[in-house]
C-alpha cells in the first residue's frame, strides 16, 4: 500500500429517497471508535447519529468566469478548512450530497485547493441507486446520470423491488455508462463496509480488478474470417439464402440489431501472413485503418477486391452476391461491419470453410450520453509530452470529460504515476514502486462523446519511442 | 534584542484565536474546540469560559481603555467571542461569566468579529456605545453592547470570508467570494463594491485608511486604494494569502502565501514595480503580525518556526524561537512589548522583546 496518510473522504451521492443516510448509518455504526466527521446536505433525510455533523449549504464557486469545470464547492472548502483546525486528526469525512447535486464540483473541491489536497484524499464516490426508479430519474435530468459517471462504486439498491431479469439489464446499463465503477446489489444498503470505504475508488489503486471485458477495445467491425484461398475467382454472398446452405458463417445473435442500413454491408478483405496472434492483430489493427477510410460502394455483381479499401456492399433485403477475384494464393481475412451470415464459394460452388473466425465488440452507438473507454497499453511516457497532451486534452474536451484515471509507466520512474481528474482538473503524483509487476498502461474516461480512436492515437503519441 | 519565553500553557485543542484586553493586562484564547481561556499578562490562569459548544472561532474585546464609569472597574471590557452554534457571547472578564448571548439568524456559523474602533466613537468613554460587526454565514450584522442586533446589512451573494473596519471607524470592508463591499457605519448604504474573481480569505487596512487589501485564494494580493480609485493585483504567490499585516506607519505590507515571508513597499505609489523584502523560512509562512506601533514583524511558518524581523535593516532576521507545532495565530500586546503565540496543538507562548 501507498504511504497515503491524507484524511480519507467518501461522498455519498443518489436520489432522495435512494437511501443515502441508510448507508451513511451503516459506516458511522460500522466503525466504532473512528473519529468521523459527517458533512450532511442541509436537507438530510433522516438523523445521523453521530457527535460530528455538519450541514453544507451547497455553495458554489465558479472560478473562472463560470467555466463548470472550475467550479468548486466554497462551502466544503470552508468546512474542511475548519475541521483542520483541530489538534487531533480526524479518522474519516464522510459527505453526503442532495439527490440533485452535480457531483462534479465537489469532486473538483478536493483538486483545486492545495491545502484541501494536501490534508484529504477523495477516497470513493458511492452512489446509492434505487433499482425501481432510477431508470426513469434518468430521463427526468442528467443529475442522475452525472452521479452514475463520477461513481467509483455504485449500490443498486432496493433489489427484492425488481425483478432478476429487469435487474440484469440495469446493471448493464450502468455497467454501460461507468465501466470503471463497482456495482453491487444490495437491500437496505446492507454490504460489508471495505466495499465502499478504503476503496481507493479514485487513484485507481486496484486498475487490475477492472472488469477485463471494459478494456478490450471497441472495432468498427463484429467478425472477421480466414480463409485459405488459391489464385482464383470465388462467389461472397452475403445474407441468407434458400435451405441447403450449411456450414457458413450464420450471424452470432439472432435477435441481433443492426447499425446503419440494412441495405448495405461494409467488408475488407485483407491478406493475413499466418494464424498466429502477432500476424491476426497486425490485420485487425490495419482493419481498423482501413475501416476509418473512405469507402468504395460496390454493386451486386462487381469485384470485391482484396486489399486495404473499404468496400461497402449494396444489398437487397439483406441479400447480395459479389465476385471475388484472389490474385495470389494465400491467406485472407475478411472483415465485416456486422456479424450477418456470409458465405464464401469456389468457382464450382462449394462452399470454402473458413479457418479461424473471431468475433469483436462492436462500437455501440451511443444511446447513452454516457460511456466509458478503458484503454491499456504497453510501453513507457514521455512524462512531458503526456502532460502536454493530457493537459491540453482536458482543456479542450474537459466539459464532456467527468472523469479520468489511469496508472501509467513512465520512462525514468520506478514508481507508477497514478493520475486523476475530474473535468478539466487533474492531479499526477507517483506512488508505489512497479515492484514486480509488469509496467503496463491503464487508462479510463468516463464522459459523453467520447472518440475511443483519438484517445489512444493521443495516448500512442505520448509513448517513448 | 531578545525573544524570551514567559510563560506557556495548554489548551485542549488547537489555538484559534488569541486577542488582547486593550489595556494589556488579559490575554483570551480561544481553543477550535469551544473553551475560552483568560489568562493575566503573567501567566496565571484567570479564568475557563465555556465558549460555544462545536467549537469557537473568533474572538473581540472593546477597543479602548474604559475609564471608570458605574459599575464596571478600569480595563473591564467586553470580550465577545462567536462559534459554529451561530450564537454571540460576551464574557465579563473579571467574573468570567456571560453577560449577553445573541442567536444570529439565519443559523450559521459566526467567523468573523470585529468591534468598531473606538476613534470612530464619540463616546468612547462610554462602555454601552460599542458596536459589534459579527458575520454569520452571508449576513452582516452590528450589535450593541446589550446583545441587541442594532442593524442587518443586505446579505452578501456568497458566505462572509473576511471583516475589516476602516481604521478611522466609518466604514467597513466585507470580503466574499467575488469581491468586497464596502458599507458606510452610521448610515448603512454600501460606498463601493470591488469585484474580484476568487474567494478572499484575508482583508486589511493600512493604519492610515489609504489602502484596502485582500489576500486572495488565486495565489494573489489585491490592493485597492479607495481615494484614489486605483488597484493593484500582486500575483505569483505560491498559495493562496490568508497572512497580511500593516506596519504602524502603512508603509510596508506583509504577506504570507509562500516560504518567504513578501514585505511590500506601500509608500507613495505604491508596491507595483517594487522589489518586496523576501523574510526566509524554510516551510510556508503561517502568520505575520507588525507590531502596533513599533517596527518589528513577528512570522511563524510550518516548519514550527517563529521568527522576529526589523524588516528594514541589512541584516533583518532578529530572532528564532522554535515551537513544538507550528503556530496558528500571532498577537502582540497593546504595548508591544509581549508577543501571543497560539500552536495547532493547542500550545499558548508568551514571548518577550528584550533589548
Amino acid at each position: 500500500m501507498s504511504a497515503d496518510t491524507r484524511i480519507p473522504v467518501t461522498v455519498l451521492t443518489g436520489f432522495l429517497g435512494a437511501g443515502k443516510t441508510t448507508l451513511l448509518n451503516r459506516i458511522l455504526t460500522g466503525q466504532p471508535g473512528r473519529k468521523i466527521a459527517v458533512i450532511e446536505n442541509e436537507f438530510g433525510e433522516v438523523g445521523v447519529d453521530n457527535q460530528l455533523v455538519i450541514q453544507a449549504d451547497e455553495e458554489i464557486f465558479a472560478m473562472n468566469n463560470g467555466c463548470l469545470c472550475c467550479t468548486v464547492r466554497g462551502d466544503l472548502l470552508r468546512i474542511l478548512g475548519r475541521l483542520l483546525k483541530r489538534k487531533d486528526r480526524l479518522d474519516g469525512v464522510l459527505i453526503e450530497t442532495t439527490g440533485l447535486a452535480n457531483p462534479g464540483p465537489v469532486a473538483q473541491t478536493f483538486f483545486s485547493d492545495p491545502e484541501i489536497r494536501d490534508a484529504y484524499r477523495l477516497d470513493s464516490i458511492v452512489t446509492v441507486a434505487d433499482a425501481r426508479h432510477i431508470a426513469q430519474h434518468f430521463d427526468d435530468g442528467r443529475e442522475t446520470k452525472e452521479q452514475i459517471a463520477f461513481a467509483d462504486v455504485i449500490l443498486l439498491n432496493k433489489t427484492d423491488l425488481l425483478g432478476a431479469a429487469d435487474l440484469d439489464r440495469l446493471e448493464a446499463r450502468l455497467h454501460r455508462m461507468n465501466t470503471a465503477a463497482r456495482i453491487h446489489r444490495t437491500r437496505n444498503c446492507d454490504l460489508p463496509l471495505d466495499r465502499v470505504l478504503d476503496v481507493g475508488g479514485f487513484n485507481l489503486s486496484r486498475a487490475t480488478d477492472l472488469d477485463p471485458r471494459f478494456l478490450e477495445p471497441e472495432y468498427p467491425f463484429e467478425w472477421a474470417g480466414v480463409y485459405e484461398l488459391a489464385a482464383g475467382t470465388y462467389q461472397l454472398c452475403i445474407g441468407h439464402h434458400s435451405a441447403g446452405q450449411q456450414n457458413g458463417h450464420e450471424s452470432g445473435e439472432d435477435a441481433h440489431h443492426h447499425h446503419g442500413d440494412e441495405d448495405e454491408l461494409e467488408v475488407a478483405l485483407l491478406p493475413v501472413k499466418s494464424l498466429d496472434a502477432i500476424d491476426l492483430a497486425a490485420a485487425r489493427d490495419l482493419a481498423v485503418q482501413v475501416f476509418s477510410d473512405w469507402e468504395k460502394r460496390v454493386k451486386p455483381g462487381e469485384a470485391v477486391t482484396p486489399g486495404a479499401t473499404l468496400q461497402r456492399l449494396q444489398l437487397a433485403d439483406g441479400h447480395g452476391d459479389f465476385p471475388v477475384t484472389i490474385p495470389a494464393t494465400g491467406r485472407y481475412m475478411l472483415f465485416t461491419a456486422h456479424d450477418v451470415p456470409t458465405h464464401l464459394h469456389a468457382a464450382d460452388q462449394s462452399l470454402i470453410r473458413y479457418v479461424h473466425d473471431q468475433t469483436y465488440r462492436h462500437e455501440h452507438s451511443h444511446d447513452e450520453e454516457v460511456s466509458s473507454v478503458g484503454i491499456t497499453m504497453p510501453g513507457e511516457f514521455d512524462a512531458k509530452r503526456l502532460n502536454d497532451w493530457i493537459g491540453g486534452l482536458l482543456a479542450k474536451k474537459g466539459q464532456d470529460i467527468f472523469r479520468c484515471k489511469g496508472v501509467l509507466a513512465v520512462r525514468g520512474s520506478d514508481k507508477r504515476l497514478v493520475f486523476q481528474g475530474v473535468h478539466m482538473t487533474f492531479d499526477a503524483k507517483f506512488d508505489q514502486p512497479w515492484g514486480n509487476a509488469p509496467r503496463a498502461n491503464i487508462f479510463v474516461f468516463i464522459g459523453r462523446n467520447l472518440n475511443r480512436e483519438e484517445l489512444i492515437n493521443g495516448f500512442r503519441q505520448c509513448l517513448v519511442n | 534584542m531578545n525573544l524570551t519565553k514567559t510563560w506557556v500553557a495548554q489548551l485542549d485543542d488547537y489555538v484559534i484565536d488569541l486577542a488582547w484586553s486593550p489595556a494589556g493586562r488579559v490575554l483570551a484564547s480561544a481553543s477550535a474546540a469551544g473553551p475560552v481561556t483568560l489568562f493575566a499578562a503573567s501567566g496565571a490562569r484567570l479564568h475557563t469560559l465555556p465558549g460555544h459548544a462545536d467549537g469557537t472561532n473568533a474572538l473581540a474585546w472593546t477597543p479602548g481603555v474604559i475609564v471608570d464609569s458605574g459599575d464596571r472597574k478600569p480595563d473591564s471590557p467586553i470580550l465577545a467571542s462567536g462559534g459554529q452554534d451561530g450564537r454571540v457571547r460576551f464574557w465579563d472578564a473579571n467574573t468570567g461569566r456571560q453577560t449577553v448571548e445573541t442567536e444570529m439568524a439565519p443559523a450559521a456559523w459566526v467567523e468573523h468579529l470585529a468591534w468598531r474602533p473606538a476613534a470612530a466613537n464619540p463616546k468612547s468613554h462610554d462602555p454601552n456605545s460599542n458596536l459589534l460587526a459579527a458575520a454569520a454565514g452571508r449576513r452582516l450584522s452590528f450589535l450593541s453592547t446589550d446583545g441587541s442586533i442594532a442593524h442587518t446589512f443586505t446579505d452578501a451573494p456568497k458566505t462572509l470570508s473576511a471583516l475589516a473596519w476602516h481604521p478611522r471607524g466609518g466604514a467597513i470592508a466585507v470580503a466574499y467570494f467575488g469581491g468586497v463591499c464596502l458599507w458606510d457605519a452610521d448610515d448603512f448604504h454600501a460606498r463601493r463594491e470591488y469585484t474580484y474573481g476568487s474567494a478572499i480569505p484575508a482583508l486589511v487596512w493600512s493604519p492610515d485608511g489609504r489602502w484596502l487589501v485582500a489576500g486572495a485564494q488565486d495565489n494573489a494580493v489585491h490592493l485597492w486604494l479607495p481615494e484614489e480609485d486605483q488597484e493593484f493585483h500582486m500575483s505569483g504567490y505560491e498559495t493562496k494569502v490568508r497572512e497580511l499585516s500593516f506596519s504602524h506607519d502603512s508603509r510596508w505590507l506583509a504577506t504570507g502565501g509562500a516560504r518567504d515571508a513578501c514585505v511590500w513597499d506601500c509608500s507613495g505609489t505604491g508596491p507595483e514595480g517594487r522589489e518586496p523584502l523576501a523574510l526566509p523560512h524554510a516551510d510556508r509562512v503561517c502568520a505575520v503580525a507588525f507590531q502596533h506601533s513599533h517596527g518589528l514583524l513577528a512570522t511563524a511558518a510550518n516548519d514550527n518556526e517563529v521568527e522576529l524581523w526589523s524588516p528594514t535593516r541589512q541584516q533583518p532576521l532578529v530572532a528564532t524561537v522554535r515551537l513544538t507545532a507550528p503556530a496558528s495565530k500571532l498577537a502582540w500586546s497593546p504595548d508591544d512589548t509581549l508577543l501571543a503565540v497560539g500552536s495547532q496543538k493547542g500550545g499558548v507562548l508568551v514571548l518577550k522583546v528584550e533589548n
